[in-house]
């Protein structure tokens, strides 16, 4: 276990890298002078001047990059080049918007996904099986914005149930709560779909075990085999999947912030794009890379307590 | 005429084109009485950056912040029917005594947060001459110093007349005065966090999320109307109208788009505002390059671009139409240009210059409306047998693509959509067509010498009809070279309820201390 554990740390180690060598290489491949663009096209010679200075526009690009690893390596996520706060302060006050995004939306989609699947398993091509499908394979194939889009123009503006903007009062819960509603349900009704699709296949799997098999011949309730026996080991690749497909999560939760007004990490990294405030893009998109490592990793890690068998298999 | 809730566009632009309903001068909405709930809740479309004047991007929304939360010798109000500085509620006077002095008396007792004493003209000397050494200090360029006579009053001294400095510099967001003593122990500069601060409201900002003004209990000046204005940041255009539309938001600046949206129908119980048209767009040629060195060539084009389309097709009639690089409400702006749409003429001078055929690359920035005005100037010039290529850009090689520091894209150059944004007054359009910008922003590459002369003129000419004189005549110089086909000024339009009387910058910044 211990080893499985210091191979994963490498390998995540290295993740995180490349990451980062991809993201500093699509920065600076991005066309146009980015003292220009972020000032504005007649800013002074002496603004741009500044900016080209504290982004570190006069030395290459791979000499910026050894800076910003430097830095990283010693907890520094640099400044944000017009406000001059510490990025990491920056994206310690929006990762918690994000977080709590994203877990909420993998919330109620696992509280109705995952029941959906076990039911269709043990009702396999039934009329319930059969509209849990068509009901799934929709949800995945509407992506999150468009969810987002239409979520806000029937429940916000049309119904007036729900706000359009923002993550509610900072301080007040409820209102934060309310905020959420929306953002989570369309970033995770995808997810609902994915969730009951692969829990279905693998519970039908299981289901055809011999020691399911046994459990019916014992006379044990189905609801005992399914929730007791049978959930315990077809949840191992909804385990796995979830770990991977924090990424698209994360994805997700850029829309929404963005159709929503909402902070957090998503919406930082575009609108710090737009305005080429570089060291808040490569602190967030850091911060995001190690997010998903991190939950993948711990997923991995599960699925290894869960299944010893996953140890031998980096 | 088209016409908002009642009132001519053009009139409004032209009395109004400054500020809106609020029609008093220098002073916030003047209640004498305070009712406590009164909550405004506005749209900032983008977060704060930096609120140093010195140090700064500039504009919205830190000089939406700045006027709230600092002081300034002069805002922008309207004057006599007329959009210009206005003094502000800081002060007892402000008076240019001559064309190089600015005499000003400042209102007593109003006093810094933090503990660092009265606002007193120690604070405003230090400020300008900060200014003059700041990444802003272009705009401080005919300043010189600031004559203390008392605690309360000095005269502003500039090197040589310039007659836009109270409108381009004192009313605008470098005018913000800090306080000496706070900054100073701040090590000089700030960014988000002023060290003091001097005003109706204070302010706490959340990064991403809002900004909230609530009143300066230290504040002894004359009350503003609202105890509480909220801005949201939204980015999204759209998402912000959807928001209006809700109701969660008061007061927003809105694109074209819904703009005619809104025309067609408005939502109930609001108005729209006209801040400022203080844009300027039009189609740009390389007078240099050899497909465009003929005159004739230059001047067909000019006359077989349809404004009138542009203006309907691409911005569904929401633009101003232009006639030159003069915003609507600036002393100087012209009611029509030296030519008019006409394809057939234009056919005659393309035949004359032997132009037939004649293939150009029209280069834009890749936004919805301009890349639909491209096409429809395509269109309009395939009329008269030329043959256009669109070619849309992102931001970066767009703005680089006529400097010649930038590389050699602007040798190829040949013609282009651009738009400029001016500030409130006439001079500072003409500074990037004069013969030092060629190659940096003057992308047409000519040069007269009228022209400079005219530019001199007019940075040092007081008498406002002499100065539209001028700068009429500068347009008729530009238009004479055929280097321009101007298209639209397109407005700051902001909706909000109709119990809300806004006041705004020309610039399309809400001046929120005014609101009531």
């Amino acid at each position: 276990m211990l080893l499985y554990f210091l191979k994963r740390i490498v390998l995540s180690a290295l993740i995180v890298f490349l990451a980062v060598l991809a993201l500093f290489a699509m920065l600076n491949s991005i066309p146009g002078d980015p003292a220009s663009i972020a000032l504005g096209p007649r800013a002074t010679p002496e603004i741009q001047a500044a900016y080209a200075a504290k982004m570190h526009l006069d030395r290459s690009v791979a000499a910026r990059f050894l800076i910003f690893l430097g830095n990283v390596l010693q907890g520094d996520l640099g400044t944000d080049v017009f406000s001059n706060r510490s990025v990491a302060t920056t994206l310690l006050e929006q990762l918690p918007y994000t977080i709590t995004l994203a877990v909420a939306s993998l919330a109620w989609a696992a509280l109705i996904g995952i029941p959906l699947g076990c039911l269709s398993a043990i009702r396999p091509n039934t009329w319930f099986d059969r509209l849990t499908g068509i009901v799934s394979i929709g949800t995945i194939a509407v992506p999150s914005f468009l969810v987002s889009i239409w979520a806000l123009l029937a429940f916000a503006i049309h119904l007036d149930l729900f706000p359009v903007i923002g993550a509610g009062e900072p301080g007040n819960v409820t209102d934060q709560a309310w905020h959420l509603v929306l953002p989570a349900f369309a970033v995770g009704l995808g997810w609902v779909g994915y969730l009951a699709r692969l829990v279905r296949a693998s519970m039908l799997e299981v289901m055809g075990e011999n020691y399911i098999k046994s459990a019916r011949a014992f006379g044990l309730r189905t609801r005992t085999i399914v929730f007791r026996y049978a959930l315990k080991v077809a949840i191992l690749p909804t385990i796995t999947l979830i770990g991977i497909g924090f990424g698209v999560l994360l994805s997700g939760t850029v829309f929404a912030e963005i159709i929503f007004a909402r902070p957090g990490l998503g919406k930082i990294i575009y609108d710090m794009v737009l305005s080429r405030n570089f060291p808040v893009v490569q602190g967030a998109v850091l911060v995001t890379v190690v997010l998903y490592v991190v939950v993948t990793f711990v997923a991995d890690l599960a699925v290894s307590v869960l299944d010893p068998r996953i140890r031998d298999n980096l | 005429m088209n016409s908002i809730n009642g009132i001519s566009r053009r009139g409004f632009m032209h009395a109004a084109a400054f500020a809106s309903a609020a029609g008093v001068i220098g002073a916030f909405p003047g209640v004498s009485y305070t009712q406590e709930g009164r909550r405004l809740v506005v749209r900032f479309n983008r977060d704060l950056d930096s609120l140093d004047p010195g140090y700064y991007v500039g504009g919205h929304p830190d000089n939406d912040i700045n006027w709230c939360i600092m002081p300034a010798l002069a805002h922008f109000g309207v004057k006599d029917g007329q959009g210009t500085w206005v003094p502000s509620p800081f002060t007892e006077r402000v008076e240019p005594v001559d064309s190089t002095h600015i005499e000003f008396t400042l209102k007593p007792g109003l006093m810094w947060s933090g503990g660092y004493g009265e606002l007193t003209t120690e604070d405003v000397a230090y400020s300008y001459d900060r200014m003059a050494e700041s990444e802003w200090k272009g705009d401080y360029a005919a300043y010189s110093h600031v004559d203390i006579k008392d605690r309360y009053t000095g005269t502003i001294v500039l090197k040589e007349p310039f007659s836009p400095f109270m409108n381009t510099t004192l009313a605008s967001g470098t005018g913000i005065i800090v306080c000496k003593a706070a900054t100073e122990a701040a090590g000089g500069k700030f960014t988000t966090e002023p060290p003091a601060t001097c005003g109706p409201y204070v302010f706490e900002w959340v990064q991403g999320q809002q900004v909230t003004l609530t009143r300066n209990p230290e504040w002894t000046g004359i009350q503003p109307f609202f105890d509480t204005i909220v801005a949201r940041i939204v980015t999204q255009d759209e998402t912000a109208a959807l928001a209006y539309e809700a109701g969660e938001l008061d007061c927003v600046q809105i694109s074209s788009n819904a703009l005619a949206r809104y025309r067609k129908e408005l939502p109930a119980g609001s108005s729209l505002t006209v801040a400022g048209a203080l844009q300027y767009m039009w189609l740009g040629m390389n007078t240099e390059h050899p497909k465009l060195q003929d005159i004739r060539v230059r001047m067909a084009i000019q006359r077989a671009v349809d404004q009138s389309a542009v203006i309907e097709g691409a911005y569904a009639g929401t633009a101003e139409p232009s006639f030159g690089v003069v915003c609507p409400g600036l002393a100087g702006k012209r009611s029509s240009a030296g030519y008019s749409y006409d394809p057939t003429e234009a056919r005659e001078l393309i035949k004359a210059a032997g132009a037939e055929g004649l293939k150009l690359t029209l280069k834009t920035l890749n936004s919805q409306e301009r890349v639909l005005a491209s096409t429809i100037i395509q269109a309009n010039l395939s009329e008269i047998g030329i043959n256009v290529t669109v070619r849309p850009l992102d931001a970066g090689p767009f703005w680089e693509m006529g400097q010649e520091s930038k590389g050699d894209t602007w040798k190829e150059l040949e013609i282009w959509l651009m738009r400029y944004g001016s500030g409130p007054d006439p001079f500072e359009p003409f500074q990037w067509f004069v013969r030092d910008q060629i190659g940096i922003w003057n992308w047409e590459r000519w040069s007269s010498d009228e022209f400079e002369d005219l530019y001199v003129q007019g940075m040092t000419e007081v008498d406002t009809a002499k100065r539209a004189s001028i700068y009429t005549r500068m347009q008729e110089i530009m238009e004479d070279t055929g280097a321009y086909v101007w298209l639209t000024h397109e407005p700051e339009v902001f909706i909000h309820r109709s119990d809300i009387a806004g006041r705004f910058a020309p610039t399309g910044e809400m001046q929120l201390a005014y609101f009531s």
